[in-house]
Parts: structure tokens; C-alpha cells; sequence
């Protein structure tokens, strides 16, 4: 640990939590999706805004790799953040069959497919978390980075005004399709009092 | 008794009040049971649409609207129901769900309204959801002003890219696609060719004709350019009258071809300007992408060795670089 954000005993609980609460989700998503989800043991770990800078950059659409990342912000239960969804060499037609969708048109079409899947795979992850934490978060719309903001001015304006933040981290991949993404749920310094509050009660 | 009374009366007072927020908060709010048959239709979507609660309630959506496609939104609605998670769409990726023309005479700017929308499950006492809320977003003023900004933002971007003489790719924009392309090599190992091309003894039309007429020349060489390559092609002035021309998924003989097309085209070309008529040629430097080529800079010092042999060989013609 980085910093004192969460104490020892906070972080093993809020492992476990999450743990848990992945459990559920793949169960969720294999209900929805009718495919076997393989989730990671969720990590969690404190990261400042150069090491979000550093991510947001991988995405920026001027390198050649096509990574796309969506973002989507909750709130709730005196906790805060984003989940930020990263697609690493996804393929759009596996993504299509997974949501089953006829076909992936145009561009626009391959848009709605990556923020459906985030919303889809984001909410059935944070919906988990919240259930463990006993409370409810309310969700944003997704954004996805480059269409609906743009990477350069995230990184130019200096808009991240905390020094760091609690980031757990997950990584998908589904059974016999070709996709694979990390989902990064990003809780800034001031957001997460909430959070420590919870985990001290259930740690009592 | 009279305590009962009293809380039901209250009771209903609040519900009285709540409906009424609902009824005209600016938003459009639908609620439709698993079978998509609509059971609130709140002011805001009643006066948008011109549609009356009894011509809506109890009726399937997809009766009523069928601009909203069924399968992509049965898709959308199935993760609420299944996952209790709510869901989102932008105007970005879908317009609008519902076509609600424009209303305001002066201040409006579209022909119809876009729509950002979000479908949240409304769970039961079992903790079921029997029933789901979609709510509708104008975010016409929003959209318009994006799609101004994108478009004033394309054309900036294809102004800065183009050489204004030829309307080809200027020389900075052309160089930063051939380092993608060599790039692209690198990785997928695509075969792609440069041609670097020079005008013949254009200092003596210069010098002959005048500066207008060598701009003439350069003009419909430029045109004869375009003419000519393909759409996947990047041509570029690269500099006075040197222009790079990069073929892409062509191999050296397939852009021999196109250099002997081009090189007899403009053999055969006469510019007439400033009531002269000029004929001149072009020489050419080919060269093909391979392992031996170590970076973009490489790839032009080739083309460019292969393009001074074809002037020291007597120019009108093209050489392949070794």
C-alpha cells in the first residue's frame, strides 16, 4: 500500500468483498448472456492520476492499437467513482454474438455494442458490491473515452484533483469468445469514507 | 377509525402531489410491463407526441411508435429485466427513440428531437421486476452545439492537411501517414510501395514561362495524380515540385504499372496557360517496403536514390530501387 487510504485489515475485507461480489456478477452475467464468465480474483491497490494518465493514454486513438475504454460513474451509500472498462483485443463480432445482436452495422453500431457490454458487465459488478456493502448506487450514463470525451483534453485539463484513489481491479474474459477487458473501478481519496465506514462495520 | 381515515386521506394527498411532479417534471417518463404494454405516459411524452394516454395505455409501445425498433429494444429492456441493472442509450449512437419533431419556431435548430434516454428497473415488493421505467432526455440544444463543434473541428483538420496549391496532402500530414504506414508493416507486414516523382527541368518552365504557368503545370499534374490513384493511396506535395506518392498493399511491380500509367499520361499531357502550351515529363523513384528498410526516413532516401538514377538516366522514365 501506497499510502493509508485503507488500513491493512480494511483492504483483506474489501478483497474479500469483492470477491464475492464477482461471484455473484458471473452468475448474473451467465444468466443474461447464457456463456460461463471467467472473472479474476479481484486486486485491489492505490494508484495516483499519473497512473490513470498513464491508462487513458494506452487508449488514445492516435497510437495504432485499437483498445477502447469506456467510463461510467457511481454514486451512493457515501461512496463515489468510475468504473472504467478497458476492451483489449475484443473482437466486435464476438461482441455482437454475445449481446446477440444481428449484425454490427457501422462504427455507431460497434459503439453501442462496447457500452452496452460495459454497462451490462459494470453493473453487474457494482450491483454486487453495493449488495455486500448494504446500500445502492445510482449509475451515470457510460461514456466511451474518445466518442463522448475527448482523451487529449482529459489528459491536458489536469481535471484529476486528488492525489489517489482506491482501484480494484478485475479481469474478464468470456468463454469461447474472443474478448477480454479489465474493469477498473476507480474511487478517488475524498469519495470513500463510505466505504471505510462499511468495512470497519462489517470487520467488527 | 378516525385515525385510519386521517392517514389514508394524507395518504393520498401525497400520492395526489407526487403524481403531479411526475405528470410535469420536463422529462418524458413511459412505464411498460414485461409484455411492453405502456401503463404511465406522463405529460411530457403526451404532449411531444400528440398522443393522448387512452391512445397509449394498455397498448404494446412498438403498436404505437414504430420507429422504435423492437428487437434493439426488447435487447436493451432484457438486461433490466434479467439483471435489475438499469440501462442507457445517447443520442450519438441512436438519435432518438421516439420521432418528436421540433416546436420551437425561432429557437429551435433541428428537425426533430434528439434523446438520451435511461430504462431503470422498478423492482416490487417481492423483488421482482414486473415493470420497467424509461425515461426520456431532451438533449436537442446539447447535440446541435456538438455537432456543430465537429464539424467546424473536420474542417480546420482538412485544411491543415491540405497543400492549397494542389489540394493534395501538404508535406507534414503526408509524412506522419507514411510513418503509420511503415508502422503497419512493421506489424502486419502488408506490402506497400513509396513513389517519389519530380517535374523535369520545371526550373526552366519557370524560367521560361513564368511562375504562374509552373503553378499551372503543377496543378494538373496534381490532378492527373488524383485521377490515378486509388482511395486506400496517399499522395502528397512533398516539395515544390517533388510530390510522394505511397501505394499502399502494392508491391513494386504493381506500382511500376501505375508509374508507367502516369508517366505516359503526362507525356501526353499539353498545359495550356497564359496562352502558351508547355509539355514536360516526370521522373519516378520507386520502392517497396522490406525488412531492410529501417525506418520512414530510410524508405524515402531509397526512393529518392531510384528517382536520381532515372534523372541520371535520361529523366521521363521510373527506376526501381534496389
Amino acid at each position: 500500500m501506497r499510502a493509508n487510504l485503507l488500513t491493512e485489515d480494511q483492504r483483506d475485507c474489501l478483497q474479500e468483498i469483492t470477491n464475492v461480489a464477482m461471484g455473484r456478477a458471473g452468475d448474473r452475467l451467465a444468466r443474461l448472456l447464457d456463456v460461463f464468465v471467467v472473472l479474476s480474483i479481484p486486486h485491489v491497490s492505490i494508484l495516483n492520476p499519473t497512473d490513470i494518465a498513464m491508462a487513458l493514454h494506452s487508449l488514445n486513438r492516435e497510437s495504432t492499437d485499437v483498445v477502447h475504454g469506456v467510463c461510467q460513474g457511481f454514486i451512493g451509500g457515501g461512496i463515489a467513482g468510475e468504473a472504467m472498462l478497458i476492451f483489449n483485443g475484443t473482437d466486435f463480432n464476438d461482441l455482437a454474438k454475445l449481446l446477440q445482436y444481428d449484425r454490427v452495422a457501422d462504427e455507431q453500431a460497434e459503439y453501442e455494442l462496447l457500452m452496452d457490454t460495459a454497462n451490462v458487465l459494470n453493473g453487474a459488478c457494482l450491483k454486487g458490491l453495493a449488495e455486500q456493502l448494504d446500500t445502492h448506487f445510482s449509475f451515470g450514463p457510460p461514456m466511451l473515452l474518445g466518442q463522448h470525451c475527448n482523451i487529449t483534453d482529459l489528459l491536458q485539463n489536469n481535471n484529476m484533483t486528488w492525489k489517489q484513489a482506491l482501484v480494484v481491479e478485475i479481469n474478464y474474459s468470456i468463454e469461447n469468445h474472443k474478448i477480454n477487458c479489465d474493469l477498473l473501478i476507480v474511487i478517488a481519496e475524498h469519495s470513500i469514507k463510505g466505504l471505510t465506514e462499511k468495512l470497519d462495520y462489517l470487520l467488527d | 377509525m378516525t385515525t385510519t381515515n386521517q392517514e389514508f386521506s394524507k395518504f393520498f394527498e401525497d400520492v395526489h402531489w407526487l403524481m403531479d411532479v411526475l405528470q410535469n417534471i420536463d422529462v418524458g417518463l413511459v412505464v411498460m410491463d414485461q409484455s411492453y404494454k405502456v401503463v404511465l405516459w406522463n405529460s411530457f411524452m403526451q404532449n411531444h407526441s400528440g398522443k393522448a394516454p387512452e391512445q397509449v395505455l394498455q397498448r404494446s409501445i412498438f403498436s404505437v411508435f414504430p420507429e422504435l425498433s423492437e428487437t434493439w429494444f426488447k435487447h436493451k429492456a432484457q438486461s433490466v429485466f434479467v439483471l435489475q441493472n438499469a440501462t442507457f442509450t445517447t443520442w450519438e449512437q441512436r438519435p432518438y427513440l421516439f420521432r418528436f419533431p421540433h416546436y420551437r419556431p425561432i429557437t429551435g435548430t433541428a428537425e426533430h428531437m434528439y434523446q438520451n434516454s435511461t430504462i431503470i428497473p422498478l423492482v416490487d415488493s417481492k423483488g421482482h421486476v414486473e415493470q420497467i421505467c424509461l425515461i426520456v432526455y431532451d438533449v436537442t440544444d446539447t447535440a446541435v452545439n456538438k455537432i456543430a463543434q465537429q464539424q467546424a473541428n473536420h474542417q480546420l483538420q482538412n485544411l491543415s492537411r491540405t497543400d492549397h496549391l494542389t489540394g493534395l496532402y501538404n508535406r507534414g500530414y503526408w509524412e506522419l501517414r507514411l510513418i503509420q504506414e511503415f508502422k503497419r508493416f512493421d506489424r502486419y507486414d502488408l506490402s506497400s510501395t513509396l513513389i517519389m516523382m519530380d517535374i523535369d527541368h520545371f526550373k526552366k518552365v519557370n524560367d521560361k514561362y513564368g511562375h504562374t504557368v509552373g503553378d499551372d503545370v503543377i496543378r494538373q499534374v496534381s490532378r492527373a495524380i488524383k485521377e490515378q490513384v486509388r482511395d486506400l493511396d496517399i499522395a502528397g506535395r512533398y516539395g515544390g515540385e517533388e510530390f510522394g506518392l505511397i501505394l499502399t498493399g502494392t508491391d513494386a511491380y504493381g506500382a511500376s504499372i501505375f508509374a508507367e500509367r502516369l508517366r505516359t499520361t503526362i507525356e501526353k499531357m499539353v498545359v495550356i496557360s497564359e496562352g502558351q502550351q508547355v509539355r514536360f515529363t516526370i521522373s519516378m523513384g520507386i520502392s517497396q517496403l522490406s525488412d531492410k528498410i529501417a525506418d520512414h526516413r530510410n524508405w524515402i532516401e531509397k526512393a529518392d536514390a531510384a528517382l536520381y538514377q532515372s534523372k541520371e538516366g535520361g529523366r521521363n522514365r521510373f527506376t526501381i530501387a534496389s
